[in-house]
């Protein structure tokens, strides 16, 4: 696998400098520079869409539970241009930040349950989000890391593009193979489910 | 009637009067040497260039013999005393050449002897003039583990005279330096008398005490808790009270002091009600506009660095506004400017909102303005603020930094004749090129990258290490064409001779570099052979000998990217790894599996897993040669690394090493 380093010089740049033992393990697949491709499947009652995506992340500070990248969709019906560029934050579920709960967004309690339970990796956990919203979970041995991305603003199109970024996505990346799964949720967003579904890109044979 | 002619003979006039015969002439001239240089540098400079000091301390020697006759009360000999200590005392009043030529021309042993006289006009002259040459960092270091010194030391602090048990509180702020030294100082029950100075003393005697007591108590927990304990009175609280006190340095004294206290014994002084009344103190001693406005910006620089908690309990009490409005003032000493950007820097360092909150009052160029200073403290400290404020990856993102106004001053700075500024220029731009927005072309119309590798040429060790930081970042998924440009000005030679550089940190930041030259298309991966191999051999070299893990590191994920590439790219490393043809010497790689740090066994799992690929022709060749060297039995005892990323990779090779139908 190509990999690449660029050491910003603040110690939170660093991964596996995580302080507290419950938080996700640090993952060489998610890491500054990591690009991956996939698709996002957009349904309605009417009808039923699909376009490219490619994210890359920018940033990523352990410590913190802080993501960031970009989103790339290409050929996007409703826009107007062929790709549209993102920039978006991510908030890392590691108990010790963040925990499962949104507690904003306009995301309930509820809301939170029904999209994670979306994922079968979360499966095992919910009994004790149920309580106190995975808390007191340790997370240090999950082979999954359970994050909230939410775009901040477009990279290359005003916001009369056709597109919204008013919602977020409950995402879930493999530790093994680099695959990110997500859910879309937007309260006032006319469609019922916005999956993003993306491999890692690499230019190595050994892994697809 | 005072002769009009008081202050007005030069130098050399007085100098040839300080040799007189007559008594009253020599006290005279001391006088007047002493009243002409009291805070005159450019005078002191004078004097000191023609002799002066020698030929005072030699006024002070010919007389002090009679400070051992007890009865002498001859005013004449007791005013040259006097005057020629006060002289000598005022060249060395921050004034480090003056303290230096007051130490060299011999006084100092006199001085100290002017302490034993019953005229107490001479024990305080003696005594000041000690005190002030104590105030600098070349006064003559004082041994606390003799003896007779400890017990010469604890006279001084049971005099009555202020200026004298002050003397004895410099002593110890100036020289105490070792746990043994302050253990030393705590068995003879040094900090009970200065606890005794602390609250029933007078303003000068509570500020000396503050100064050593901190002094003993830095990084020394035990003697910390022993102060802190009830048979010594209650002195934290004392220290506290004094934090609120209506003197400016003595509330900065003890607010030095409580900070030295909580970061030797972070238990202590947890609660948040001090941290932010401390927060407070500071800031507001910031209004000040001497000496001790100038030194709070670092007190407060102490507390807060790297510290999270109380950089956030900073934020809420307005610091980075209050900061930057001191810093708008303009105009302003050398040293309150360093201190207010470093107080920023450090403010900045770790929290995005702190970031966030610095770079929404826009005003950066205030700190790109210091960049020009004539202080090379303060170019560093703008340098390093600049460094903390762009580690904010949202703006990084967005190309914010990756400006004219920024760039160009910083890139001029490279050929700052100062290194630490240098070094520092080089933090910040090795930030400011993380662009993700590939604006790169400022930095490089502006001769920065060529500037770089010049530096990574410097026989500065930390010059090299940096310049190639701020190169390896640069190229960070850069294209092709900027990799080639920065390849072609380094050269393959200097890359590998760099790899192989006596310095760990330097070699550490090229391997980083080549790593990221060679990420991306399998084209760059050509970087690594260019010159015969210079590059993937030197690699290979530095591994077998790698002195540190984070070599290591940066040495495997570079022949992990080589091993991306095609057969002949894959059977290049394998060369690399195992140059013997015996299979049975073992490998570093077995080190490195061994490894205790988990991110070297990391790099060492992934280039396996390059070269192991299924669908690559060569594979089970490397895989059986890797089988042969002990590598996959390594591995499997790996399954269950206690590093999840590791466990997860190594399981990903043995999965494909299934393919070849062998376990």
């Amino acid at each position: 696998m190509p990999v690449r380093v660029a050491e910003i010089s603040a110690p939170s740049q660093v991964s596996g400098t995580i302080s507290r033992h419950t938080s996700p393990p640090a993952c060489t697949l998610l890491s500054v520079g990591q690009a991956f491709s996939g698709t996002q499947n957009v349904s309605s009652i009417q009808k039923e869409e699909a376009w490219r995506v490619n994210v890359r992340i920018q940033g990523c500070d352990l410590e913190h539970g802080y993501l960031c990248g970009t989103m790339e969709a290409l050929n996007v019906p409703m826009a107007d241009t062929p790709i549209v560029v993102t920039f978006w934050e991510g908030e890392i579920v590691d108990t010790k930040n963040y925990t499962f709960f949104t507690g904003k967004w306009d995301a309930s309690p509820e809301d939170d349950k029904r999209h994670w339970t979306k994922f079968p990796s979360f499966l095992p956990l919910l009994s004790q989000v149920e309580i106190d919203g995975g808390k007191s979970l340790d997370l240090s041995n999950c082979p999954y890391i359970f994050m909230r991305w939410k775009e901040q603003y477009f990279v290359n199109v005003g916001t009369d593009c056709g597109l919204t970024i008013a919602g977020f996505y409950y995402v879930c990346f493999s530790c093994s193979d680099g695959s990110i799964n997500g859910f879309y949720y937007d309260p006032n967003s006319r469609f019922e489910v916005a999956a993003l579904s993306t491999q890692r890109c690499c230019n190595i044979c050994s892994l697809v | 009637m005072p002769s009009a002619t008081v202050n007005n003979h030069r130098p050399r006039e007085l100098l040839s009067l300080l040799a007189s015969a007559d008594p009253e002439i020599k006290v005279r001239a001391l006088r007047e040497v002493k009243n002409q240089i009291i805070g005159n540098r450019t005078k002191k400079l004078s004097f000191l260039k023609i002799g002066a000091v020698p030929a005072v301390s030699g006024i002070l020697a010919d007389s002090v013999d009679n400070v051992i006759d007890s009865n002498c009360n001859n005013d004449n000999i007791n005013n040259i005393l006097v005057q020629s200590a006060a002289a000598l005392g005022s060249f060395a009043c921050g004034f480090d050449a003056g303290v230096h030529a007051v130490v060299d021309a011999g006084a100092f042993p006199n001085l100290f002897r002017l302490l034993g006289s019953s005229n107490e006009k001479v024990v305080d002259a003696g005594a000041r003039a000690l005190r002030m040459i104590y105030q600098s960092k070349l006064a003559p270091k004082y041994d606390f583990l003799q003896q007779k010194n400890m017990e010469f030391l604890i006279s001084l602090l049971n005099s009555n005279n202020e200026n004298v048990n002050g003397l004895g509180a410099s002593i110890i702020t100036h020289s105490c330096e070792t746990s043994l030294e302050q253990k030393a100082l705590f068995d003879a029950g040094i900090l009970r008398k200065l606890n005794g100075l602390l609250e029933g003393g007078s303003l000068s005697q509570r500020d000396a005490s503050l100064e050593s007591l901190a002094t003993i108590f830095k990084n020394n927990p035990e003697i910390i808790s022993k102060f802190s304990g009830p048979e010594i009175g209650r002195p934290l609280s004392s220290v506290i009270d004094l934090a609120k006190d209506r003197y400016p340095r003595t509330r900065l004294l003890a607010c030095m002091c409580l900070i030295v206290i909580r970061n030797t014994s972070p238990l202590f002084l947890q609660d948040i009600g001090i941290k932010t009344k401390l927060i407070h103190i500071l800031l507001e001693l910031l209004d000040d506009s001497g000496q001790v406005g100038d030194e709070a910006p670092f007190a407060f620089s102490s507390l807060i660095a790297q510290k999270e908690d109380l950089q956030e309990l900073a934020l809420e009490a307005n610091a980075i506004d209050k900061l930057l409005h001191h810093l708008q003032k303009g105009s302003l000493h050398p040293r309150r400017y360093e201190g207010i950007l470093l107080a920023l820097a450090d403010m900045c360092s770790k929290m995005e909102s702190c970031r966030s909150k610095f770079l929404s009052l826009q005003v950066l160029n205030l700190v790109t303005d210091a960049l020009t200073d004539d202080s090379a403290d303060v170019r560093t400290a703008a340098c390093i603020c600049l460094k903390s404020v762009t580690r904010s990856i949202k703006n990084l993102s967005a190309g914010y930094f990756m400006d004219e106004v920024i760039v160009i001053p910083l890139v001029r700075l490279f050929l700052d004749p100062s290194t630490s500024v240098q070094v520092a220029a080089l933090g910040a731009v090795s930030n400011i090129v993380v662009d993700f927005t590939t604006r790169k072309s400022i930095f490089v119309q502006c001769g920065g990258m060529k500037q770089l590798v010049q530096l990574a040429k410097s026989m500065e060790s930390a010059v090299r290490s940096n310049a190639l930081w701020a190169l390896k970042n640069f190229v960070f998924l850069s294209d092709n064409r900027l990799k080639e440009s920065v390849f072609s000005e380094l050269t393959a030679c200097l890359l590998a001779s760099l790899i192989c550089d006596p310095e760990p940190s330097v070699q550490e930041q090229a391997l980083a570099l080549v790593r990221n030259l060679i990420d991306g298309c399998i084209n760059s991966i050509e970087f690594a052979f260019a010159e015969d191999g210079l590059i993937l051999a030197a690699i290979g070299r530095q591994l077998q000998s790698a002195s540190k893990a984070e070599i290591g590191i940066q040495g495997m994920y570079a022949l992990c990217n080589v091993a991306s590439g095609n057969e002949f790219h894959k059977e290049a490393v394998m060369h690399q790894l195992f140059p013997l043809m015996d299979d049975k010497n073992q490998s570093f790689m077995m080190k490195f599996l061994q490894s205790n740090d988990s991110q070297l066994r990391a790099a060492t799992v992934w280039a396996i897993l390059n070269l192991t690929c299924p669908l690559s022709p060569g594979a089970s060749g490397r895989l059986e040669k890797l089988r042969n060297a002990g590598i996959f039995s390594q591995m499997k005892n790996m399954v269950n690394d206690p590093c999840v990323d590791v466990k997860l990779r190594v399981r990903t090779v043995l999965g494909q090493s299934m393919a070849f139908g062998n376990n």
